[in-house]
């Protein structure tokens, strides 16, 4: 359950991403690969060459989805259930990946950000997005 | 004895379990990202930093330190003396790992063998606390934190996690 101060900064930080969603999922990706290179396997369309425009492109989608999870943060499960089902039919990300996909985000924030990265922005996100990952994953078996 | 994959030539992979100093293996970059950023970090700060925003955002590890007085919210973590002290002691015990960086079971043996029969402390802990610091660094760094910089510090952090882990019994 997310509190009122934590949701306030999960909607503050959103407004700073939000226009930006593709350059900001594209250097998510980028260092989601370049980190941890296992997570390649999942995206071979992309990997392969790492065009720009793909990233670009694929990191819009992924951040649309964020920014659909922050405007129903309230009612994630029923938010995100298409993707859900896409993860658990298709997909099949293994969860053990998502703690990494969250690491990175957090870092793409950390480095935009500096030192206005408050403890309490990354408390908050880090808690938001462990939420989102568990409904990801949550109809896999 | 046919050759294994993985094992270094000529060891048999017995021997190669009892050779602490078959380890993790950062190339030239690597160490370069790696300490060319040390050199510009207060590690007193950043360690109080590290140690701080880790008891803030996995409340869970304050388990450890029931004896470090006001816990309450984050400016009361991050602003209590025993938390800065004992970053502080964290991260530059941390130093030692950037010194002996192709050496880290050996460096940590003493310390694992504490945080293990002394301290008690569940090893996920350490990766925890390494991905903090990574994400302070990034903070510190901002640009200059590029996706290969990162990467050496997170296998940096992660190596040392596992050296950290390494005695446990």
């Amino acid at each position: 359950m997310l509190s009122a101060q934590e949701r306030a900064q999960i909607t503050q930080v959103w407004d700073l991403i939000a226009g930006h969603e593709a350059q900001f999922g594209a250097e998510l990706l980028l260092r989601l690969f370049t980190v941890y290179p296992s997570t390649k396997g999942y995206f071979p369309h992309l990997s392969a060459c790492q065009d720009a425009a793909q990233l670009l492109s694929h990191g819009q989608r992924m951040l649309a989805a964020v920014g659909a999870a922050v405007q129903h943060m309230d009612n994630l499960r029923a938010a995100l259930s298409p993707l859900a089902d896409l993860h658990a039919l298709v997909l099949r990300v293994d969860p053990a990946n998502f703690p990494l996909l969250i690491q990175c985000f957090q870092v793409v924030l950390a480095s935009h950000l500096q030192a206005e990265f408050t403890v309490e922005m990354q408390a908050a996100w880090d808690k938001f997005l462990t939420g989102v990952a568990v409904v990801l994953t949550e109809k896999y078996r | 004895m046919g050759q294994i994959p993985g094992c270094k030539p000529g060891l048999e992979p017995q021997a190669q379990a009892l050779r602490p100093d078959i380890m993790v293996h950062f190339t030239a970059e690597e160490k370069a990202a790696i300490t060319s950023l040390w050199g510009k970090m207060n590690v007193e700060e950043a360690g109080g930093e590290a140690l701080g925003r880790l008891l803030v955002v996995y409340p869970w590890t304050q388990r450890f330190f029931d004896n470090f007085g006001n816990l309450s919210s984050p400016s009361a973590i991050l602003g209590n003396p025993k938390v800065k002290a004992h970053g502080k002691k964290v991260l530059t015990s941390f130093g030692d790992a950037i010194k002996n960086m192709d050496n880290l079971k050996t460096t940590f043996a003493k310390l694992s063998e504490l945080h293990c029969d002394k301290l008690h402390v569940d090893p996920e802990n350490f990766r925890l606390l390494g991905n903090v610091l990574v994400i302070i660094l990034a903070t510190h760094f901002g640009k200059e934190f590029t996706p290969e910089v990162q990467a050496a510090w997170q296998k940096l952090v992660s190596a040392v996690a596992i050296a950290l882990g390494h005695k446990y019994h």
